[in-house]
């Protein structure tokens, strides 16, 4: 009777192994795939804003090094960018004609990058937590949305407000994005055009 | 259980086999779940991803009386979707559906020919069961859990290996219905949740 003990073991624990883990494994739950993820500030009204000015680079950070990116993928999103907004009825100038909001760009390689600061634009603090997503009973982010174990890459727009500075001077950031996967093996240019459109697209202080 | 489990193997060993009808007779079976109604709208995929344990105990004339406790679950990946939170948040992207579940029943089942090599029988299980449903959009995992009552009514049949075996197969096919719900407010509700199962396993018979 021993090989047939041995046996409802094996079996057992070959049930346990598959059925018991709440969660299914994570290589079903496609983690890589490309998300955007958008937050604005619902206190104020975006129609007040009427020109913008946009950085001539991308930011770019990873665990080892930091910089710029200038090349043509670069101007390619920063151009996805700008043409959202001016379809949008804002306006580009530049940076010293004293535009309403300001945008900077980066880019995360984020394997294990705990903490993103995409650097100062103007003067602004530029810290700002968005991660997490509402406030009702059953929210519960068991990871920020862009400090992640693996390694893709996170595309952030930050929209500063340079209309309502604050007495001390700083300003407050009042819609960014965050497009994630970027730097896995198989997003083309164009996905991140698309990317950007959806970003634009899913918020609704474009829309009012 | 599993000491109750290895206690009956034991008495199994001790006393020789008397005959068909066993006195009690534990199971271990594989759970295939089909979803069914609203909960079919959550997850239409099958899963195989599911155990049950049970135990019968005989009363008189075939009927026996029991419990079941069990292990499920049911997932399934879906597209690109948005979802919007109320205070300007907004996501896009792949997202995965999954219920766990934890049945536990008390179990009356009449065996129609309890002495027989293959003992069909009919049954009705009555208890509740622990659930969690889960929208997983990438990293956010949002998650409702609720207790439930449930009813399922059940057909099957042990098969007895041998004519004075210990060990048998068993198969099985119910349908269970719970008061359990899903209810991720502006994205998606459901009133009951109900689901067949196929259950096949083995027996070890207790004379």
């Amino acid at each position: 009777m021993k090989p047939k003990i041995l046996l409802i073991l094996l079996v057992t624990g070959l049930f346990l192994v598959t059925s018991c883990s709440k969660y299914p494994p994570t290589s079903d739950r496609l983690l890589e795939d490309l998300v955007v993820y958008t937050k604005y500030d619902t206190s104020i009204k975006f129609s007040q804003f009427k020109t913008f000015s946009i950085v001539d680079s991308i930011s770019y950070i990873s665990q080892t090094d930091s910089g710029k990116v200038l090349d043509a993928n670069a101007q390619a999103v920063l151009n996805q960018i700008s043409q959202n907004m001016t379809s949008r009825g804002y306006i580009l100038v530049n940076k010293n004609q004293n535009p309403d909001l300001g945008i900077n760009v980066g880019v995360v390689k984020n394997v294990n990058v705990q903490v993103y600061y995409p650097g100062w634009y103007w003067g602004y603090p530029a810290y700002y937590p968005p991660w997490y997503w509402g406030g009702g009973s059953y929210y519960y982010p068991y990871y920020p949305v862009y400090i992640t174990s693996y390694a893709s890459g996170t595309l952030l727009i930050d929209m500063v407000d340079r209309k309502n500075i604050t007495p001390d001077g700083k300003m407050y950031i009042r819609w960014n994005a965050y497009i994630r996967a970027l730097l896995t093996n198989d997003h083309t240019l164009n996905q991140i055009k698309e990317s950007i459109d959806q970003a634009f697209t899913q918020t609704k202080a474009f829309s009012n | 259980m599993v000491s109750i489990l290895f206690a009956g193997f034991a008495q199994g060993q001790d006393k020789p086999s008397i005959g068909y009808t066993p006195s009690s007779y534990y199971t271990f079976s594989w759970n295939t779940t089909f979803t069914l109604g609203d909960f079919n709208k959550w997850v239409s995929n099958g899963s195989p991803a599911g155990f049950d344990f049970g135990g019968r105990y005989l009363i008189m004339n075939g009927l026996t009386a029991g419990f079941n406790i069990s292990w499920q679950r049911v997932s399934q990946s879906y597209g690109y979707e948005t979802f919007y939170s109320n205070d300007g948040e907004a996501i896009t992207a792949t997202n995965y559906r999954f219920t766990w579940m934890v049945p536990f029943q008390g179990v009356i089942a009449y065996h129609f020919m309890p002495d027989k090599l293959v003992s069909p029988y009919i049954g009705l299980g009555i208890g509740g069961d622990y659930m969690e449903h889960h929208l997983l959009v990438q990293e956010y995992d949002i998650y409702n859990t609720r207790w439930d009552f449930s009813l399922t009514p059940e057909i099957g049949a042990l098969v007895k290996f041998g004519k004075f075996s210990n060990w048998g197969g068993l198969i099985a096919f119910n349908y269970k219905w719970t008061t359990n719900k899903i209810d991720f407010t502006n994205y998606f509700k459901s009133k009951e949740i109900m689901m067949l199962n196929l259950k096949v396993g083995i027996v070890l018979i207790v004379r």
